[in-house]
């Protein structure tokens, strides 16, 4: 019975997805020449789908796991290196020449691969000594090998410049092989698509797996999970390298979206949205233990990100808003201290969004709020 | 609880309120269109406003305000009043793009930006689908500028720069000179490259070259002990004027060398970096190259200068200036063009004959769109209380 229930599920969002993924192909199509749609809302979905990749994989550590990570972005770097560089070799072996048909789909999909495949591997490898750790000691380490990975690729002699094996070292990749362009960003917006929806999914299936139930026993109890027969430190690796992963893949669809690379972007001294303590910022702010959750709140942190610095709104606001908006960082930190005070535990809390329980959780959520209202009233009452 | 909360929020937005103000509140953008019917000249600017490069945005937003000013005040472009959409990329790539796609999708096809080479390369192919004039007012990187496209700039390129300075060293005499540098900068590194290529090609032998982490570290002793090994008389150390004041000058000093420092751009602003209290002798033979010299009294360049102090009471930074002379390097193109419309703009941009007639000189562009022009080598000369820069040649062509 619940078997069936389950695979309902499945069954009802891959029927939506496909609705929604059609009906957005449609609108592509119409508006895709289009100035606005082509140089505003397509840069901003790529933007989008690489931050919510970014946020959920940091919550399977963060929120399931309950190990704090500041070095999230280390692993993205690596992503976004190897696939520009792997990209870039293809092109100069001359695999490709033009950003169209299937060796090229084909080259794009092998380089996602390839950086998440990597940046797993560097991920087992700091994950094994770092997982000894736990809490702030691991938050340090963490924190240390972000700094690590942007200093080996500044002085890898072959992320020069131009690229594999042109040039030395340098702290920008100006030429990358997929960097697509505006028109090349809107053709496949597919992939950007198609690639977080299938990370979103294997995140989710890892998560009602018998190894998200494992670590979600680690993180209410690490005596009594392995108490009960669990490996944790097994588990622990695990799904540091499964999360790394995806970072690695986040990364990939960032050397999608810009066509040059630089190391401080990834720094963790970066002032803008795209540095480990802001993934760790996005996670929190959704909710730890939530993936729907990181989803949203990396859409609702890029769209402030966004809309404070080019939104055509704020020049209607008054001259003293405007002088807050000139320094983006303090809007970010009003937004997380107005979340942290009134909603500690994030947007979401624990809490799934799913279409097929939508109707119950809603009923219950009104119930609740109806009960609590009936008992404050109560109290008012009485006391 | 509810009431601690409330008022804590109210005391977190005081706060930031106050920060707020004690920024300067930026000038909204210049208001045209007195006594004309025509649409204002829109030109975009894409610079570092916050972020670890906040001084160089500054100095660009500073310079084109002002030359937007005197320009409405003179009647604007062709008649008509230009205004400035400013935004800021954080020195970010990212939000450099995002800046560039939300200008153009408002219509804007001249824009001014940005100010490293890291981001303005982020957006040079776009400008180029988009077909946008892109005119930065600092970016040094060679590969920047190429023929045939909407990219220009109104400053040298580091293989200029880093080969005046080896000429400068071959000039005064200097057979074996060393490097410190940093292998992980675009900026330092393509300044090595071009510092030690030339050095080969004058017969000026680089004995030593030490490179550091990153640009930012603050100890520099063990790579001048090694230079005073080498027994070096002359050494050539381009990093940005934030360690220039504080560490590298004063660390080679007390680590026994004597000689001459060279270094280039990145320079300007130091005297405003020195540590209060050390021996300011020290910075006696520095020389560093710019793009242009404030204390010039050429009457291009002293009117800027006086104009400048009297808006915003400080010395402008090269970055001001050329901010300044990319708005005036865009009015002469307009004119030439007889139109703002970019793909015409950028016909007149590319005419390598039209001379420009600006505060970092007066120059015409190469096939590139990168300028042809000298750089101003100027030296700190310190009595012990403060620093001054004093001009020393100004270079126009590489011997």
């Amino acid at each position: 019975m619940k078997k069936n229930k389950t695979g309902f599920g499945y069954l009802l969002n891959t029927i939506v997805i496909i609705l929604l993924f059609t009906a957005f192909q449609i609108i592509t199509g119409i508006f895709g020449s289009q100035g606005s749609f082509k140089l505003v809302v397509v840069p901003c979905l790529w933007q989008c789908c690489y931050l919510i990749i970014l946020a959920a994989s940091l919550n399977l550590v963060l929120g399931f796991l309950g190990q704090l990570s500041l070095g999230h972005c280390g692993f993205m770097a690596i992503g976004a290196y190897t696939a520009a560089l792997l990209s870039l070799a293809c092109e100069r072996a001359e695999l490709f020449t033009k950003k169209e048909g299937a060796v090229f789909i084909l080259i794009l999909f092998g380089c996602i691969i390839a950086a998440g495949l990597l940046s797993a591997l560097v991920g087992l490898l700091v994950g094994v000594p770092a997982l000894r750790l736990k809490g702030d000691y691991l938050a340090i380490i963490t924190l240390g090998f972000g700094m690590i990975i942007v200093n080996i690729i500044n002085n890898l002699p072959f992320c020069g410049q131009d690229g594999l094996a042109q040039g030395s070292a340098a702290a920008s990749l100006y030429k990358n092989g997929l960097g697509f362009g505006s028109k090349d960003k809107v053709a496949y917006i597919w992939v950007a698509l198609l690639v977080t929806i299938l990370c979103l999914t294997l995140m989710f299936m890892f998560i009602r797996s018998k190894y998200g139930r494992a670590i979600k026993a680690i993180r209410d109890d690490e005596i009594a999970a392995s108490a009960s027969g669990i490996n944790t430190s097994y588990y622990k690796v695990f799904t540091f390298a499964y999360s790394a992963f995806f970072a690695g893949i986040a990364g990939a669809l960032y050397a999608c979206a810009n066509a040059t690379l630089s190391t401080s972007s990834f720094a963790f001294t970066n002032g803008g949205i795209l540095n480990s303590t802001f993934v760790v910022v996005m996670v929190v702010l959704g909710g730890m233990g939530s993936i729907t959750g990181s989803v949203v709140a990396a859409v609702i942190m890029f769209l402030v990100n966004y809309q404070i610095k080019n939104g055509a709104w704020v020049t209607a606001l008054s001259a003293s808003v405007q002088g807050v908006f000139e320094y983006p960082m303090l809007v970010y930190a009003i937004v997380l201290i107005v979340v942290i005070l009134f909603r500690p535990k994030g947007i979401f809390g624990t809490y799934e969004f799913s279409l097929m329980n939508l109707r119950r959780d809603v009923k219950a959520s009104l119930a609740r709020k109806s009960a609590e209202r009936a008992e404050r009233k109560g109290a008012k009452s009485h006391g | 609880m509810k009431k601690w909360k409330l008022l804590s929020m109210l005391l977190v937005i005081c706060m930031v309120f106050s920060l707020a103000a004690c920024g300067d509140s930026a000038a909204p953008a210049a208001e045209g269109g007195e006594g004309s019917s025509d649409e204002p000249i829109v030109i975009g600017v894409i610079s570092p406003n916050t972020g670890a490069l906040a001084a160089y945005g500054n100095g660009i937003v500073t310079g084109v305000d002002l030359a937007v000013e005197e320009i409405n005040a003179a009647g604007g472009i062709l008649g008509r009043p230009v205004e400035v959409i400013k935004t800021d990329d954080q020195s970010d790539p990212t939000e450099c793009l995002n800046a560039f796609n939300s200008l153009v999708s408002q219509g804007v096809g001249l824009i001014i930006g940005s100010a490293t080479s890291g981001c303005t390369s982020a957006i040079t192919d776009a400008a180029n689908e988009e077909e946008v004039c892109l005119l930065s007012p600092t970016a040094t990187a060679d590969s920047i500028t190429t023929e045939d496209d909407y990219i220009f700039r109104a400053c040298y390129a580091d293989s200029f720069q880093g080969a005046i300075a080896a000429a400068y060293a071959k000039q005064a005499g200097y057979e074996k000179v060393g490097v410190v540098y940093c292998a992980a900068d675009v900026y330092s590194k393509g300044l090595f490259d071009s510092f030690s290529s030339a050095c080969a090609e004058y017969g000026v032998e680089v004995v030593a070259s030490e490179s550091t982490a990153s640009l930012d570290v603050q100890d520099y002793t063990n790579q001048f002990t090694s230079m005073v090994t080498a027994g070096v008389d002359f050494v050539y150390a381009p990093f940005y004027y934030d360690v220039i004041g504080p560490y590298v000058v004063p660390q080679a000093r007390a680590a026994g060398y004597t000689g001459v420092i060279m270094g280039a751009d990145g320079y300007d602003t130091t005297p405003d970096y020195v540590v209060e209290g050390a021996d300011l002798t020290a910075f006696n033979d520095v020389y560093w190259t710019n793009h242009y010299d404030p204390s010039d009294t050429s009457e291009k360049v002293s009117s800027f200068v006086s104009a400048y102090e009297a808006k915003y009471g400080s010395i402008p930074s090269a970055f001001g200036a050329t901010g300044y002379d990319c708005v005036y390097m865009y009015k002469a193109a307009i004119e030439a063009a007889g139109t703002d419309e970019s793909s015409a703009v950028r016909d007149a941009l590319a005419d390598t004959s039209a001379v420009y007639e600006c505060v970092t000189g007066t120059f015409s562009l190469d096939e590139s769109g990168t300028p042809v022009k000298g750089a101003a080598i100027i030296s700190f000369v310190s009595d012990g209380s403060a620093v001054t820069s004093k001009l020393v040649d100004v270079v126009t062509e590489l011997p």
